[in-house]
């Protein structure tokens, strides 16, 4: 029995020296299914928001998904709309290091008696006044002939800290700027 | 006579071996970018319109006095109210300060939607100190019906039946824009 098993060894350390070739045909197909995976959720995801490092979401249990319109960010340190910091707030002494944010908007930033906040209401206007030229430009008309109406849609995605009163301001100048509707966004709950 | 061999047996089979190496690169490039561009946050959004007001709607509902709910945030309580005295005011004392019981909050206004089914508006007038997560938080108590909730029954005026209602007050609008009063 022995003198077999040699044997059979001797043969398998043979094979051993043979060019190895790497089998790439399994990796081909869970590449592939992570690809119709991914490609399947890109479809379905309907909204291109990003966010900024830092920011807390608050937890929604609404089921409402968003659909892809302008956004602004507010967070404790300053104002984003579109990807483009649009201003920083005054951090007050008592909010450095604290966990309840304590910020103000700078004097020169707000008007009407501190309602509306004039560098976001200039780059409202402007956002809406470029989607109406490319709506202008658009084939796509309504049932008069029309180029399709601005939509007006706002997403506001705070962090949990920002007071009501920021809200409020940022509603305010987009009201005045021609924005009618206000999406404000929030993490979906674990259900 | 011997025939001569087939042809077919003299010549070798030669293996073709498909480069997968290229396509590889491919996908693993493809899913880089997908997985860069693709939002993996899980986001949810709560809709409200821009309040407007015209002298013709002040007019029309000083003659029909709506429902009108409103909502009062204050620093220790909240105050669910109706303008046009449709219905009792109740005001629910905060857990904390600057913290609503929102579950009180839920039960109050399940016990209004009973004796107001058709009505979807909700009026919010939060304080400006309220946080957004006490907004958010308070906006859900107001808009949705969670299955645990005692069930609230509408006659549906197409089909006859009766359906059970699957929202609260969807429709929160912000009543103070301007400033508090």
């Amino acid at each position: 029995m022995a003198f077999h098993r040699s044997i059979r060894s001797r043969r398998g350390r043979r094979k051993i020296n043979t060019v190895m070739e790497l089998q790439l045909t399994s990796m081909m197909d869970v590449l592939v299914i992570i690809l119709v995976f991914l490609l399947k959720s890109y479809a379905t995801s309907n909204n291109n928001f990003s966010t900024v490092p830092g920011l807390q979401m608050p937890i929604s249990n609404s089921l409402e998904n968003p659909t892809d319109s302008l956004y602004v960010i507010i967070t404790p340190e300053g104002v984003t709309f579109e990807n483009e910091r649009i201003l920083d707030f005054v951090q007050t002494a008592a909010g450095a290091g604290s966990a309840d944010a304590t910020y103000s908007f700078k004097k020169t930033d707000v008007d009407e008696g501190g309602r509306r906040i004039v560098p976001l209401y200039d780059a409202l206007v402007k956002a809406r006044e470029k989607a109406e030229l490319l709506r202008a430009k658009s084939t796509a008309r309504d049932a008069q002939g029309q180029p399709l109406p601005f939509e007006g849609i706002l997403a506001i995605q705070a962090d949990k800290r920002v007071q009501y009163d920021t809200v409020r301001r940022i509603m305010y100048t987009a009201g005045a700027a021609g924005y009618k509707v206000f999406r404000f966004l929030a993490k979906k709950q674990d259900s | 006579m011997l025939k001569r061999p087939s042809s077919r047996r003299k010549s070798k089979h030669q293996e073709v071996v498909l480069n997968l190496v290229p396509i590889l690169d491919a996908m693993v490039t493809l899913i880089g970018f997908l997985l860069f561009t693709m939002s993996i946050l899980n986001v949810v959004s709560i809709e409200s319109p821009l309040p407007q007001m015209s002298a013709q709607d002040v007019e029309q509902k000083l003659k029909e006095k709506p429902l009108q709910l409103t909502v009062s945030f204050r620093k220790d309580e909240i105050e669910i109210w109706s303008p046009f005295d449709r219905i009792q005011a109740k005001k629910i004392p905060n857990v904390s300060p600057g913290q609503p019981d929102v579950k009180a909050l839920h039960e109050a206004l399940i016990v209004i939607k009973q004796q107001f089914t058709g009505e979807t508006k909700i009026v919010v007038a939060p304080e400006g100190s309220t946080s957004y997560d006490v907004l958010i938080s308070s906006m859900d108590a107001m808009r949705t019906l969670e299955p645990t909730d005692p069930p609230i029954f509408v006659k549906n005026p197409q089909t006859g039946i009766d359906q059970p209602l699957k929202v609260l007050f969807p429709d929160v609008i912000f009543g103070n824009l301007l400033g508090d009063a």
